[in-house]
């Protein structure tokens, strides 16, 4: 789900880039729009799924993000990449939106994909702890998704995007409008965290 | 951090199983077409609420309010630097109108007799010459001169006038 994207759309034609589908998308032209929502749209669900754990949140959430980044393009100056920019606004939209639920949590978790049990470091981790595979990996996303909201937005935010999502640390500074050094405490005290709340699973090496 | 990085490689294996959550299959098959048609039904113009055009415009601002938020303390000093700022406006206001009165003193005499002379209360010497057979003399002072000294003493050598007041001969 998380897998990088590819800047170039093979399916686009003349495999147009994405600065040229933003110009086009800028004067209106929904058709490019829609090329990028496409190019971006599975990365910015995933980043709010992981963030609220709820789906239908999710999915309101990653809808409303595309639809202010369409309506603020004409302030889009290009200091950074498009998508950064688009990660940004999604970033803030949920950061926001944590904020008013107020630690509410109600939990609308995905279904796992047929891959799980062929990851063999998950079936290390599960084989360890219970007899029955299936019921010890949903057990695990349970309690792996209630340790990941007990952490504060920033916090969640940056384990989210570097140990789920696989972005750099500069990247993510970019998108949360910090330094790299503050992303790089934050994400060592979100592990820190992390590991406590799932010593069972997790312990230190 | 190496040593850090190693101490989480249980928990990022952990993390992995995120990566496995995916939302119902062909949920992204009409993700896009769902955003433009919100888009043409005409939600992205009013989608943009007045904070988020001044984020958009003039993010200092909004960087401003989010650091007052998070520290409620630094809004009361900020109100206590702009009441102090006030008051000291106020108060070299009111300096630089007595300078500038002290400046007129100085360099034109007229202007602080014709000011003094206007500023006598007529009326009040009228009753008071009523009550003890006493009037002010009204004699028009030409000889006065302007008395610009320090702390208000006369200088040796300044022309000046006293006022005297005389019985009323009748």
């Amino acid at each position: 789900m998380s897998e990088p994207v590819p800047i170039v759309d093979a399916s686009m034609p003349a495999g147009m880039l994405e600065g040229d589908l933003v110009r086009r998308a800028r004067k209106g032209d929904l058709d490019a729009y829609d090329e990028l929502v496409k190019r971006y749209q599975q990365r910015i669900y995933a980043t709010i799924y992981h963030m609220t754990s709820n789906h239908e949140d999710a999915n309101d959430l990653a809808q409303d993000a595309f639809i202010k980044a369409y309506s603020a393009l004409k302030s889009f100056k290009g200091g950074s990449t498009f998508y950064t920019w688009l990660y940004r606004i999604a970033v803030n939209k949920t950061i926001n939106f944590l904020k008013q639920r107020k630690n509410k949590y109600h939990y609308s978790l995905n279904d796992l994909d047929f891959n799980t049990e062929n990851n063999p470091d998950l079936v290390a981790l599960i084989s360890e702890k219970t007899p029955v595979r299936e019921a010890g990996l949903t057990e695990l996303q349970k309690k792996l998704n209630e340790a990941l909201m007990k952490l504060s937005e920033p916090h969640r935010m940056v384990v989210v995007l570097h140990d789920v999502q696989g972005q750099s640390h500069e990247e993510i500074a970019e998108i949360m409008d910090c330094n790299i050094g503050t992303v790089r405490s934050r994400l060592f005290y979100a592990r820190q965290q992390l590991q406590s709340y799932l010593s069972e699973y997790a312990k230190p090496a | 951090m190496n040593e850090n990085e190693h101490n989480f490689e249980e928990l990022k294996k952990l993390l992995k199983l995120k990566q496995h959550e995916v939302p119902p299959p062909g949920y992204f098959n009409n993700f896009s077409g769902q955003v433009v048609s919100r888009i043409r039904a005409g939600e992205a113009g009013g989608a943009q609420t007045y904070v988020e055009r001044l984020q958009s415009e003039a993010p200092w601002v909004v960087n401003l309010l989010r650091i007052f938020e998070t520290r409620p303390g630094l809004i009361g000093g900020f109100a206590t630097s702009l009441c102090l700022l006030l008051v000291l406006v106020v108060v070299f206001a009111d300096r630089s109108d007595v300078a500038s009165k002290n400046l007129l003193t100085v360099s034109d005499p007229s202007a602080t007799m014709g000011s003094s002379v206007a500023s006598m209360p007529v009326p009040s010497l009228v009753a008071a010459s009523d009550s003890s057979g006493i009037v002010a003399s009204t004699n028009p002072v030409t000889s006065l001169q302007p008395v610009a000294t320090l702390f208000g003493q006369p200088a040796s050598g300044s022309l000046f006038q006293p006022a005297g007041f005389a019985p009323a001969s009748q």
